[in-house]
């Protein structure tokens, strides 16, 4: 995010170190404040409805950042998402129900289990680039989704299975103001673990195989050990997602974990914009409160009653419109227009930027 | 017998899809992950026809193949022209954008329901006895079509002067510019062709099980066999489409119901492991895309 | 007569940096073959492609001066209406469909109704005998003079009235460049057509051509008949490769301190 990029009004870094600072200015940590005391007395003002889309965003955001440093910043296109995602699920309910398992057993079980099912994701990506890769992620998803389903027949669990509200120590999670701090804290963690990350030694690998797989590879970067790490740092993350989600719901069931949802994911970073940690966050708000904002519209035609029962219809039709508006005028995504806006104002009333200030 | 009449008509099916994504990847590199849901809208749009030409279904058939031609070549002129240029992937995702909104759509006219195009037509779906099995009249007309259309789509492409473009264009496009021959109108029509095709698939598959959104997903299902087939070939697709079929078959009918959804990809996978660019393809296409 | 292709004061500039292209005028007239010369990268194909309307596939920009082609204007026309205008281009490299037959590679040219076509192609054959034997053969199993060949044919059967020629004789035995030069020069009479070459071997160039230009770093700094060239020392020198021992550092500084003027 801002790390990379100098400040509008100029370029002022002296030294290598301060273009490794997450924050440089003052105004940067007042901005920052502000935001973080916002997000603490959100809970206490909030409804019970506007906290379970604050949870949901939470869940997304995490999700979307772990897809973003795998396409956004690694270069490495997945459609499989959604599978990763079921895994994760899969992994904490089967843990429950099978043995009991705790909260803190689960979670990290099923990030293991991420990084394995990563791994094996990213063994293609070896071999194969672009299109072919995406077509194995697509593959792998089918497979991933019918494991699960063959688990819950097998086990006679065909409506899904139900987990409990976990516990920490003492403190029983079901509340939603408990599970907003409880979400909230997993997304800045691993927003925090993907800035570390990129504006590491293996960030700057991912950018190069990025930009240039063969030329990353001359230049004595590890290809594929890097991509494949890719995979795996962005799955586990992604299970621990799918986990959470099944804990919130309380509830698993393969039905959730549709080649759309991966879509979803997909738009998510197309939406936010490519290579940006926070596009990632700005596309998980954005398609995660897209369909409250359709049915909300959709109460207002004519006769709306009749068109209930086709909310889902008109999702998938506002979905694929937008995806397809962003894809066609706004590649640069929601971070794009911001970043717009931002200019306009830092540099009113001059339209261009200093030299050395300038974004690629 | 049953079970190879059974392989017969499913490689048939996936066949018929299989070469709408050969002949658009051939021609422009873009893999179109809306076929199935191009498939589905013609399907759904013979549902309307035959509403409005109920006395002659043969009409109805062949006005509905003929909007999805117009559709397919629209969605080229409106949509993808748009996106030639950029990187193939951001193409990819518009299609997979088309499909999503084309799935909403087609809920929004036609409703969620299951319906049944051959009873809108006045059809019934005859079981015909063969070599001691049984096909029905519309896996049969499946069977017919795929081999007709295989034919017709080997003659153009080899003998008919914008099928020798065609293959010039998705070979060196800057060449075929040079050459006087105008892009777009290729890539139009590769695409009013790939619908065409798959909208044959679509209306013979919803005479024969019915139509709804599952539609989709053979689609999704065939994509497999032009990639085992390697994406530019379409002796390939052919073959691809059998051996996907007969697995498929053999595996439901051996091992688990459950598996259909699943064996393409697996044979899917199982062929990127070993040979990624395709019984037919070639090596280097790997590096183009 | 008047002049059939006029380009003026062209200036091209790629990916917003490299100004290949500093103001070159030329012109070539009905029925006439002009040679363009000029060392490895100073501009010549880049022209080439200026005319044929190709530079936007390099991010490259026409950012001063105009083409005129039977009087039109021809900048923002896409390449492909340009072939149909009646200009086309044998590109440097890539020029056939490596994987259609020799006979499948005409027929993917472009060009006028049915009767023309026949004619056209029957034309093709005549000029390049050794085609007709190799109709059914894969193109890219050719050897790069039947390449060359074939890549001339099918612009032939677009049907051109003026003819771009990159590089005639690029990788080619002398023997061949020789005979394909006079091919081009029968193609000249028996179409009227109009025809720019390119060329590194300004001996060929000038042996057939009716007048030249010579490009230095994206400018004209000699141009005139095709005679007068031949006789120039520069060219002589330099192009030509004349006048062996005559050659000494004077002589080289004094052809360095030229182009400086010059360019
Ligand atoms: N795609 C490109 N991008 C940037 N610069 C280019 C590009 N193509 C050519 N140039 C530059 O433009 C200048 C002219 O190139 P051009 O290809 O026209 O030369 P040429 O006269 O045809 O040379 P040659 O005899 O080697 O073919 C060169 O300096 C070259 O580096
Ligand atoms: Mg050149």
């Amino acid at each position: 995010m801002s790390s990379r990029e100098p400040r509008a009004s100029g370029y002022f870094r002296s030294s290598y170190d301060q273009g490794l600072r997450l924050i440089e200015t003052r105004m940067q940590w007042t901005a920052l404040m502000l935001f973080l005391a916002a997000l603490g007395t959100f809970p206490f003002i909030a409804t019970s409805f506007q906290l379970d889309l604050a949870c949901q965003v939470f869940l997304a955001a995490i999700g979307s950042i772990a897809l973003m440093l795998l396409t956004g910043y690694a270069g490495q296109v997945s459609l499989g998402h959604a599978g990763l995602i079921a895994a994760g699920a899969f992994t904490a309910g089967i843990l429950f129900k099978e043995f009991g398992a705790a909260f803190w057993i689960t979670i990290p079980a099923a990030a293991v289990v991420g990084a394995l099912i990563g791994l094996i994701f990213g063994l293609p990506s070896l071999r194969l680039r672009g299109l072919y890769l995406a077509v194995s992620t697509l593959a792998l998803h089918f497979i991933v989704v019918y494991l699960g389903g063959e688990y819950e027949t097998k086990r006679g669990f065909s409506t899904g299975i139900m987990i409990d509200a976990p516990r920490i120590g003492d403190l029983l999670i079901r509340d939603r103001k408990i599970w907003y701090f409880v979400l909230l804290a997993f997304a800045a963690v691993s927003l925090l673990i993907s800035l570390n990350l990129l504006r590491s030694r293996t960030g700057r690998a991912w950018a190069a195989i990025r930009s240039h797989e063969t030329i990353a590879e001359a230049l004595g970067i590890g290809v594929p050990a890097h991509k494949l790490l890719a995979f795996v740092i962005s799955s586990s993350m992604t299970a621990v997602a799918g986990a959470l989600f099944a804990y919130y719901r309380g509830f698993v069931s393969v039905e959730a974990f549709s080649l759309f949802l991966s879509i979803q994911y997909v738009a998510m970073i197309i939406i936010g914009g490519m290579g940006s940690l926070l596009g990632a966050i700005l596309g998980a708000i954005f398609v995660t409160l897209l369909p409250y904002m359709i049915e909300y519209a959709v109460g207002f035609l004519p006769n709306a009653r009749s068109y209930a029962g086709m909310l889902a219809a008109f999702n998938y039709a506002a979905f694929g419109i937008v995806m397809i508006l962003f894809l066609v005028f706004e590649p640069q995504g929601l971070v794009g227009i911001w970043r717009r806006v931002q200019n306009y104002f830092l540099l009113w009333p001059f339209k261009q930027k200093p030299l050395g200030g300038s974004r690629k | 017998m049953q079970l190879a009449i059974n392989i017969a008509v499913l490689a048939a099916i996936y066949a018929l899809i299989a070469c709408g994504y050969v002949l658009i990847y051939r021609v422009s590199r873009v893999l179109n992950l809306a076929h199935g849901e191009l498939m589905m809208l013609s399907a759904y749009l013979l549902l309307t026809t035959a509403s409005l030409f109920s006395k002659n279904p043969l009409i109805a058939i062949a006005a509905a193949i003929f909007l999805s031609l117009c559709v397919g070549v629209l969605v080229y002129l409106f949509l993808m022209r748009r996106m030639t240029g950029e990187m193939v992937l951001a193409a990819v995702l518009t299609t997979v954008a088309l499909g999503v909104l084309l799935r909403g759509l087609v809920v929004l006219v036609w409703s969620a329901q299951q319906q049944n195009p051959a009873q809108a037509l006045g059809w019934v779906n005859y079981s015909i006895p063969v070599f001691g099995g049984r096909i029905s009249a519309a896996g049969a007309a499946l069977i017919i079509t795929t081999a007709l259309v295989y034919a017709g789509l080997f003659l153009f492409l080899r003998f008919s002067r914008y099928g020798i473009r065609m293959r010039a264009a998705g070979q060196n496009p800057l060449l075929a510019a040079q050459r006087g021959i105008s892009l777009h109108a290729i890539y139009a029509l590769a695409w009013g062709l790939s619908t065409l095709t798959g909208a044959l698939a679509g209306i013979l598959i919803s005479l024969d099980s019915g139509l709804d959104s599952t539609m989709v997903l053979i689609g999704l299902k065939a994509f497999p066999a032009a990639l085992v087939g390697g994406l530019d070939s379409l002796v390939g697709a052919l073959i691809g489409s059998l051996i996907i079929a007969a697995a498929e078959v053999l595996m439901i009918y051996y091992v688990d119901a459950l598996l259909s959804d699943v064996v393409p990809f697996l044979v899917l996978i199982l062929m990127l492991v070993v040979r990624p660019w395709g019984l037919f393809g070639t090596r280097e296409e790997l590096d183009r895309v | 007569m008047s002049a059939l292709l006029r380009v003026e004061k062209l200036e091209v500039v790629y990916g917003r940096a490299i100004t290949a292209i500093q103001g070159i005028t030329l012109e070539a007239r009905k029925g006439e073959i002009v040679a363009v010369l000029g060392t490895n990268g100073a501009g010549k194909s880049t022209t080439l492609r200026a005319i044929s309307g190709f530079l936007g596939l390099d991010d490259a920009r026409v950012t001063e001066g105009a083409i005129h082609f039977k009087g039109k204007n021809l900048s923002n026309r896409p390449p492909y209406l340009i072939t149909k205008l009646g200009i086309v281009l044998v590109p440097e490299r890539d020029k056939v469909f490596p994987s259609l037959s020799v006979v499948e590679n005409l027929s993917a040219s472009v060009s006028g109704t049915g009767a023309d076509r026949k004619r056209l192609e029957e034309m093709a054959f005549n000029f390049f005998p050794k085609l007709a034997e190799l109709r059914g053969r894969t193109a890219g199993l050719l050897s790069g003079g039947e390449r060359q060949m074939l890549a001339l044919a099918s612009a032939i059967v677009c049907g051109p009235e003026l003819l771009l020629v990159d590089e005639l004789s690029l990788g080619l035995a002398p023997v061949v460049v020789d005979d394909l030069a006079q091919r081009l020069v029968e193609i000249r009479n028996t179409l009227g057509i109009t025809i720019l070459l390119v060329e590194q071997n300004a001996a060929v160039a000038l042996s057939i051509a009716d007048r030249g230009y010579v490009l230095e770093n994206g400018r004209v700094v000699l141009d005139g008949d095709a005679a007068r060239l031949r006789n120039h020392p520069d060219i002589q020198e330099f192009y030509l490769g004349g006048a062996g021992e005559r050659r000494s550092y004077r002589d080289v500084k004094q052809y360095r301190r030229s182009r400086r003027w010059y360019g």
